[in-house]
């Protein structure tokens, strides 16, 4: 039971991660729909990285740039050409499969054994992790986790107690209001996507530096979009976004033990698999009132 | 001598279809008032938001303090003690009062609470009554104004450009932004102040530039000046005026509303048990302050939007739960407020507009399969009639002017309502040509024998055409007269929700 | 302000639109190639060989049309509820049902009754699982103001655990090796239509589909009430036009053409379902929509150029001795839609510049 709990908290981090980096975006009213392209990368960048170099902080510093590159390509289509946001979004997310694929043979062609990294230790916290139960589950985990930790309060406390926050909040309300009082509201969606960028590309490379150390080009397989719905369902606050995160965590760590088990006879391992999703269908229709930001995917522009 | 404050010089505008401004020129001194004067599209809004460094000027300089000034975003005329009130607040709803006022003029950290003091006593100062940590979407619009003057008072502004300040606001409550503007003003601040309503002009200004088409028509001294003077220079042309004819005997009964009560979600009443019957031959007014009730009736009317009780009655039948298509077969035509998003499809043509009530059926669908070509020979047979500017029944509808629009929305109404006409609203925001050929159109339909619904916070508009007025408030209708029968003042008493008779 | 009736720019939309499109195709080509040199490889030379070994035969020209046929049904799905100005992105999932009933039925009833007779029934069935699809997402957006872009997504992934789960249980082949089906009877294949090609009649019922959909958009009062509701909810709704009810209208379409290219697929091109199938002709299907900037009959011709990038990248991976890798067709393709993206950026910034000028020349004229 704890172990499927320590793997729910493990395996919350990198939606975590992407969902507070949606949250951001979203609410200056840009939906980042190049999530999933920017964990991949993030994910591809981490292990190239790591691969290369045999340092995990470099391969998470490279994951970073990644996802900040990918992201720089989409806040600079969507934000500076004002395309559509869903149709850009579709766009990068192919081109980035094709890119980690196509590059990953570039640098290390055709390898005759699957290529392997060693993964982030768990470190275990003095003392914390000794406490019965929650200390295993919450204080032995790795860096990205304990990251993630810090990321709830912080971007909880920026966004409503910083004037970066205010100005984040208004660029998604009121992108007209907030360029009368001298916010650059362009500049702004540009920085937070490229923010996002950075946090979703992290989120990736735990994935395969955090998780699995190794690469393929499925390792994804739609997580980017799942913390997309996250953002939407915990209503476009980091803290809606940390109780989302942990249901769908805690869907991946029951299907993860399952699938690891064998199954169970009566309910089918694809069903399993399929549980978040469902949970995601059933969570978007069953929540009413959402708080969502008046200008979401709206681009703004100004007649000058 | 000193400098004024404000100096506009030779500025021009131009957007990617229109001319917005050109060769402006005027001045604004310390402590003075300014109106800007002019119909609807005259351009005044333009040029104070390139004062304000929203719109960039394409010729021409701006001087403050009788220096050059670059004006280049909000927060450079902020820089210079400027601030805009515009006309559409740029207000951000879900957040605070206080939130709002410190919107980008912050740095950092946000003490909530210091801020909530500190903007709190900014308002008491000026006599403001507004609860700061509220959210400035839950507030009334006349509280919402004055969250956005204290968003100018914070910023410590000397200059304040307030755009059509009193079109949402009630007579007594226009009053006291009047009184607001000759206080800020006797401070030592200029204000230019943007209207097209002569009364406030001659009120509240010390001088006023009248403007039409783009450019300065004039300026003149508000002592030297009358009412027919300013209108004169304001008018692009001499326009005959439509003319009521007079009094007809009332026709049989059209529509009877009973007692109409529609509730929002919150329970709060936006229609507070009204009853009124319109006759045919029969044009109806109904004045009042915009967002009485006035949007909620009409659509309560048309079907969109359905009663929490009462009942509405046409042509002798009980229509009150029917649909908006059995509606519009039965004969109701409606020429909503807010053309652009509720009367035409802006990317489709103008053949395809004309469609939009009749795709179920009619002349121009068989078999599922809509008549290209009748639909088309009607549609330029329209074009024709109400002489709308177009290349043709194709044109897209975005590519006609405003008034243009609001006429092929009249047309396709007039045509669907054969019995009934509900017109909110339907000059706002035209030229006067094109007031002036809607109101023919509106009289026309009356000789026609059809029942008219006009809606208007005009008064100049309602007096002119209507047969019988009514005055709303509150969601209530606070009395039904005459035309002829009150004047001016006592309407304005009823919109504000004094009851005159009682306070005589 | 007055705004210039003179609109003979916008005459020339369809020119400028074909333009700059090829153009961004072309541009998205050059820099494609050039990922190449990554490689250590000649751009020149690769494309050169894969373009002159496509042109010179038969089949593999023929293949081309073969993988635009899916794409055609997919971009249509897409195309369609974008006129409602919805978002359909779960047009993978759609198909996975249309596949899940072709397969079925071709199962039981392939060569107990004529082909002629089965195929018209898979045609409706498959049709009838994407509609059944998408119109639960139409219906989630209807009633309870779902988000239908997260549903429609979210719907994919479901449909495909319910797609693997039949291909281990019930679907599953008799010797119970891998994770697919038996083939299915001849008698149930999509006959052939031009000999020495892969080309079947789905490429036919394709083509028939888009111009069926543009007539149906363009043409009927259907149509104009979808398109109505996409441009103006409100002024539709004004007009009596429930826009609920086009949700599902169009959302149930939508899915219906994506369920087609199940039938052509599974009867067509595989006879028979497997893991993973075909797992990205929904986002080409999107990238297509964009391409031919949602009209049905440019989605013709975009899906051929995918198509043809999809059998350039196999038939460079074929050069002996090459290795290019198949992710190259990914690459190419994400980067053209990119440029394509662009190109629209561009196309409108140099009309609003000449709409400019055209405004100064009248100038004092106001």
């Amino acid at each position: 039971m704890i172990s499927i709990l320590t793997r729910a908290i493990m395996m919350s981090t990198p939606l975590l991660l992407g969902s507070v980096a949606e949250v951001y975006a979203e609410r200056t009213g840009m939906m980042v729909t190049a999530i999933e392209g920017i964990f991949l990368l993030g994910a591809w960048g981490g292990f190239v990285g790591t691969y290369m170099t045999g340092s995990l902080a470099v391969g998470m510093l490279v994951a970073i740039a990644a996802g900040v590159a990918t992201a720089a390509v989409y806040a600079a289509i969507t934000v500076l050409l004002k395309q559509q946001q869903i149709v850009t979004g579709t766009a990068i997310n192919i081109l980035a499969g094709g890119f980690c694929a196509y590059f990953q043979r570039v640098l290390f062609g055709i390898p005759t054994t699957p290529l392997q990294i060693s993964i982030l230790d768990r470190i275990p916290i003095p003392f914390l992790s000794s406490i019965p139960v929650i200390g295993p589950m919450l204080f032995n985990q790795n860096i990205l986790t304990y990251f993630a930790y810090i990321v709830i309060p912080v971007s909880y406390i920026v966004l409503y107690r910083t004037s970066l926050g205010l100005a984040i909040r208004s660029a998604g309300e009121n992108p007209e209001a907030a360029d009368a009082s001298g916010i650059n509201v362009n500049r702004i969606r540009f920085l937070t996507v490229l923010a996002a960028g950075a946090m979703g590309g992290l989120a990736g490379s735990f994935y395969t530096i955090g998780y699995l150390g190794m690469f393929t080009t499925g390792i994804i397989g739609g997580r980017g979009w799942i913390a997309f719905a996250i953002c939407f369902l915990g209503n476009w606050n980091p803290r809606g976004a940390m109780f989302g995160t942990l249901v769908f965590g805690l869907a991946e760590a029951v299907s993860i033990y399952l699938q690891s088990t064998g199954g169970i006879a009566v309910i089918p391992n694809e069903f399993v698999i399929a549980l978040p999703y469902i949970l995601t269908i059933i969570l978007t229709i069953a929540k009413r009132n959402f708080a969502v930001p008046a200008k979401l995917g709206v681009p703004y522009i100004k007649e000058s | 001598m000193q400098p004024p404050v404000v100096e506009i010089c030779h500025v021009s505008k131009y957007f990617s279809k229109v001319i917005a401004n050109s060769d402006v020129s005027f001045s604004v001194g310390k402590g003075e008032v300014v109106a800007l004067l002019g119909e609807n599209g005259a351009g005044k809004s333009t040029i104070m938001k390139i004062l304000y460094g929203l719109y960039s000027a394409v010729e021409g300089e701006i001087l403050i303090d009788g220096k050059t000034a670059r004006i280049k975003n909000p927060k450079d005329a902020m820089s210079y003690g400027i601030a805009m009130i515009q006309q559409h607040f740029s207000l951000v709803f879900p957040h605070t009062v206080t939130e709002n006022v410190i919107l980008g003029n912050v740095h950092g950290w946000i003490r909530l609470e210091e801020h909530d003091r500190k903007v709190k006593a900014i308002a008491d100062s000026y006599g403001f009554d507004i609860p700061v940590t509220a959210k400035v979407g839950s507030l009334a619009v006349g509280i919402q104004q004055k969250v956005e003057i204290l968003k100018a008072l914070y910023l410590n502004a000397r200059i304040l450009i307030m755009d059509e300040p009193t079109a949402v606001l009630t007579p007594q409550e226009s009053e006291t932004l009047m009184q607001f503007i000759k206080d800020f003003a006797s401070r030592g601040n200029s204000v230019i102040f943007i209207t097209h309503k002569m009364k406030e002009v001659m009120e509240v200004a010390d001088r006023i530039v009248v403007m039409k088409a783009g450019k300065v028509a004039g300026i003149v001294d508000s002592r030297s000046t009358d009412e027919g003077e300013l209108a004169r220079m304001m008018m692009s042309s001499d326009l005959e005026p439509a003319v009521r004819e007079d009094d007809t005997e009332a026709g049989s009964d059209v529509l009877s509303v009973e007692n109409a009560v529609m509730t929002d979600r919150s329970g709060l009443r936006l229609l507070d048990g009204l009853s009124f019957t319109v006759h045919s031959g029969e044009i109806f007014g109904i004045a009042g302050v915009s967002g009485n009730g006035q949007d909620e009736l009409c659509e309560a009317i048309c079907g969109t939007s359905h009663l929490s009780s009462g009942s509405i009655r046409f042509m002798g039948r009980d229509i009150t739960s029917e649909s908006v298509r059995a509606r519009i077969d039965a004969g109701i035509g409606y020429v909503p407020v807010d053309r652009h998003r509720d009367g035409m499809i802006g990317q489709m043509t103008l053949s395809e507009n004309m469609l939009l009530k009749k795709s179920y059926g009619g002349e121009w669908v068989h078999h599922g399969f809509i008549r290209q070509k009748e639909l088309d020979n009607y549609t330029a047979d329209r074009i024709k009639q109400y002489q709308i500017k177009a290349t043709g029944p194709d044109d897209s509808a975005h590519n006609l002017s405003g008034g243009n629009q609001q006429k092929v929305v009249l047309a396709r109404e007039i045509d669907a309502g054969k019995h009934l006409v509900v017109f909110n609203q339907p000059t706002r925001g035209l030229d006067v040509g094109a007031v002036e050929r809607i109101h023919h159109s509106i009289l026309s339909e009356k000789r026609e024998g059809k029942a008219v619904i006009l809606v208007s916070t005009e008064l100049s508009e309602i007096f002119a055409l209507s047969d019988r007025i009514a005055i709303m408030y509150q969601g209530r209708i606070m009395g039904i007269y005459r035309n002829g029968e009150l004047t001016t003042e006592e309407i304005g008493l009823l919109m504000a929700g004094v009851d005159y008779e009682k306070a005589q | 302000m007055r705004k210039l009736s003179d609109t003979s720019f916008v005459r020339k939309g369809y020119a400028d639109v074909l333009a700059f499109n090829v153009g961004a195709i072309i541009i998205g080509l050059v820099i494609s190639a050039m990922m190449l040199l990554f490689l250590k490889k000649n751009p020149i030379d690769v494309f050169g060989t894969a373009f002159g070994r496509i042109i010179s035969d038969k089949y593999t020209l023929g293949e081309v049309m073969v993988k635009a046929t899916p794409l055609v049904f997919t971009a249509l799905a897409f195309a369609f509820t974008y006129k409602a100005n919805l978002f359909n992105i779960g047009a993978q999932g759609q198909f996975y049902a249309g596949c899940i009933a072709a397969i079925s039925l071709s199962l039981s009833l392939g060569g107990r009754i004529p082909g002629f007779i089965l195929i018209p029934i898979v045609l409706i069935a498959s049709f009838a699982a994407g509609a059944a699809v998408g119109s639960f997402i139409g219906f989630a957006k209807a009633k309870f103001n779902a988000n239908e872009f997260l549903v429609s997504m979210m719907s994919t992934y479901v449909v495909q655990a319910l797609m693997d789960f039949l291909l281990r249980t019930s679907l599953r082949e008799t010797k119970a090796e891998y994770l697919q089906t038996d083939p299915i009877n001849p008698a149930a294949y999509l006959p052939g239509i031009l000999p020495g090609t892969r080309i079947h009649l789905g490429a036919v019922l394709a083509i028939a589909a888009a111009v069926g959909v543009w007539i149906l958009l363009y043409k009927t009062s259907l149509g104009f009430r979808i398109r109505a509701v996409g441009n103006n909810p409100d002024a539709a709704e004004h007009s009596g036009i429930k826009a609920k009810r086009i949700f599902i209208i169009s959302f149930a379409i939508s899915g219906g053409l994506a369920g087609m290219a199940g039938l052509t697929e599974i009867n067509g091109v595989q006879h028979m379902l497997l893991q993973n199938f075909n797992s990205s002709i929904g986002s080409f299907g999107i990238g297509i929509a964009i391409l031919a900037n949602g009209h049905p009959i440019g989605i013709i011709f975009a899906s051929i150029l995918f198509g043809f990038l999809n059998v350039v990248g196999t038939t460079m991976g074929r050069i002996p001795g090459l290795n290019i890798p198949a992710s190259i067709i990914d690459l190419i393709q994400g980067i053209v839609m990119l440029c394509v993206i662009v190109s629209y950026f561009l196309r409108g910034h140099v009309m609003q510049q000449r709409e400019k000028k055209l405004l100064m020349a009248k100038g004092g004229s106001v």
